[in-house]
């Protein structure tokens, strides 16, 4: 894994979506916590999820991802509509989320070739083991999940979740609870991945500079509704904020009525 | 649904994991089927004396509790394998892989079987050692009353998932509470007219009630009665039926009020 942070050139990938979701919407006991939500992620896209808490962020990813039900809306995943072809459509897909313990009676290495068997890798112990090795954890290997520290816990997640070269990676909060050095590294190591095998990204982060480096494209949701998308500056200008931490903090605030309609991206 | 072998397989490997690394774990498949196989056959011991007959009365109770750990074994098995992805909190780790419930319920079950082979083999030993009863002078009827008892604990495990999926896992107490409300009313160690009249209705319906009667005609030295096998295996297909619906919906209900937030 790359510590620089000099730009991964980007090889070219065809303008395709791995993901498209239509008029998402799910409510819990009368409170409508995603309302209408469209989305769209291509191949090799960058974009990050944005919002304040109970905004609807996780909701709507674990609706991606096939865990939640909405209770209207179309979602295709790589082409593969969820619910009825989940379990063709998460081959293509990574799941990380900060916030994920490791099962506590796993090594590092068991974790990640259990994980690597259900994504159907037909050798997942050396790709394990290689993954590790880039990452630069491979000491970590026949470590037990239960001592780890928290920033440990996250990249062994990141690893699960890109073993097997999805072609969306979904994360939710990776580096929340990572170091600047760590964050870092993990930033440089995503980038890499998706500049290298065309994956697509789609992050949720509360860090704001590091949506701005890593992101091609920011959607930013509040009360359960998309209320802006499109680059970092183009959403800041819209919000005539300077950066997409102002803006956040704006919507914090509640603004939302005073925002300009979102443009198609 | 898939069906990917490979999958079933690594869930199966990471319950094993489970167990050779937590001690507590073995306290179900070993520790409780050495106390029921002394404490069972003690007892039989003792009535035995009053009646003159130790040996008869100590087979009854322990066919009866070897049987039992068959159909206790194959549901503990089962839902603490389940919960064990609750404790570590890795339930959603799963539920965002290609990895679909039938694969995960079937590598569950799958080292759920070693673990029951465990357990009745520890029961067995011990009433073998300390009883000199041999469960295996039941001869081949002991096939078609374990295959019963086998599916009647997958199925009530499937009803306990469900339980857990919809109530959280404040329902884990099921897990064993559900298996020991079988104890009585199934009939193991009496027939099932010993019990109060308002309770034998319910004991005919269950099909572990039946599979117990076979096996004590058959500890008596009578063959293999059919028809309560037939009783009992239809019985286990329609407890089957209704304990795989009860999870359809509870799974249903599980993703569309996103109960995936009390795991996480």
């Amino acid at each position: 894994m790359t510590e620089s942070s000099t730009p991964v050139p980007r090889a070219p990938v065809p303008r395709e979506p791995v993901l498209q979701a239509r008029g998402l919407v799910k409510e819990y006991k009368r409170v409508r916590a995603v309302d209408g939500i469209d989305l769209r992620v291509d191949a090799g896209e960058r974009v990050a999820l944005l919002g304040p808490n109970g905004a609807g962020k996780t909701t709507t990813l674990l609706m991606l991802l096939g865990v939640i039900t909405p209770d209207a809306g179309e979602i295709e995943v790589v082409g593969k509509h969820l619910p009825r072809d989940r379990s063709a459509a998460m081959e293509q897909v990574g799941f990380a989320a900060g916030y994920l313990p490791l099962p506590e009676r796993l090594r590092v290495e068991e974790f990640l070739v259990l994980f690597g068997r259900l994504y159907g890798i037909p050798s997942p112990a050396p790709a394990a083991a290689l993954a590790l090795e880039r990452f630069g954890i491979a000491e970590l290997a026949r470590a037990m999940g239960n001592e780890l520290s928290s920033g440990q816990r996250t990249l062994v997640g990141i690893i699960k979740a890109t073993l097997h070269q999805p072609r969306l990676l979904v994360l939710d909060e990776p580096t929340a609870s990572l170091d600047p050095d760590v964050a870092r590294r993990v930033r440089n190591g995503l980038e890499r991945l998706c500049a290298e095998e065309g994956t697509a990204l789609l992050v949720t982060s509360h860090n704001m500079v590091e949506v701005e480096r890593l992101c091609d494209r920011v959607v930013f949701v509040s009360g359960g509704r998309v209320v802006a998308d499109g680059t970092a500056a183009e959403v800041a200008t819209r919000f005539g904020r300077d950066d997409l931490e102002g803006v956040f903090l704006h919507l914090a605030d509640g603004h939302v009525a005073d925002v300009v309609q979102p443009e198609a991206s | 649904m898939s069906f990917n072998t490979d999958r079933v397989l690594a869930i199966a490997r990471r319950q094993a994991y489970v167990l050779q690394r937590a001690p507590q774990r073995w306290f179900d498949v070993v520790v409780w089927p050495v106390v029921d196989a002394v404490l069972f056959g003690a007892i039989g011991v003792y009535f035995g004396r009053q009646q003159g007959a130790a040996a008869a009365s100590a087979a009854f109770l322990l066919a009866g509790i070897i049987l039992f750990h068959v159909v206790f074994q194959a549901e503990v098995s089962v839902a603490t394998g389940f919960l064990e992805e609750t404790w570590s909190r890795n339930l959603l780790n799963l539920m965002v892989t290609p990895l679909s419930e039938l694969e995960y319920g079937a590598g569950v079950a799958l080292f759920g079987l070693v673990k029951l082979a465990i357990g009745v083999t520890v029961v067995s030993i011990v009433a073998f050692a300390l009883f000199a009863f041999e469960i295996t002078s039941l001869g081949l009827s002991l096939i078609p009353l374990v295959a019963v008892l086998l599916f009647v604990g997958w199925s009530v495990a499937l009803v306990v998932i469900g339980l857990i999926l919809r109530l959280g896992q404040g329902a884990e107490i099921m897990t064993w509470g559900f298996i020991a409300l079988l104890l009585p009313l199934s009939g193991i160690f009496y027939p099932v007219n010993a019990l109060p009249g308002v309770l034998q209705p319910v004991a005919d319906v269950l099909p572990t009630t039946h599979v117990f009667a076979a096996a004590q005609e058959v500890v008596r030295g009578d063959p293999l009665p059919w028809d309560e096998v037939g009783i009992a295996a239809g019985g286990a297909v329609v407890v089957a039926i209704l304990a795989v619906w009860y999870l359809t919906r509870m799974l249903a209900t599980f993703r569309k009020r996103g109960y995936i937030s009390r795991h996480i």
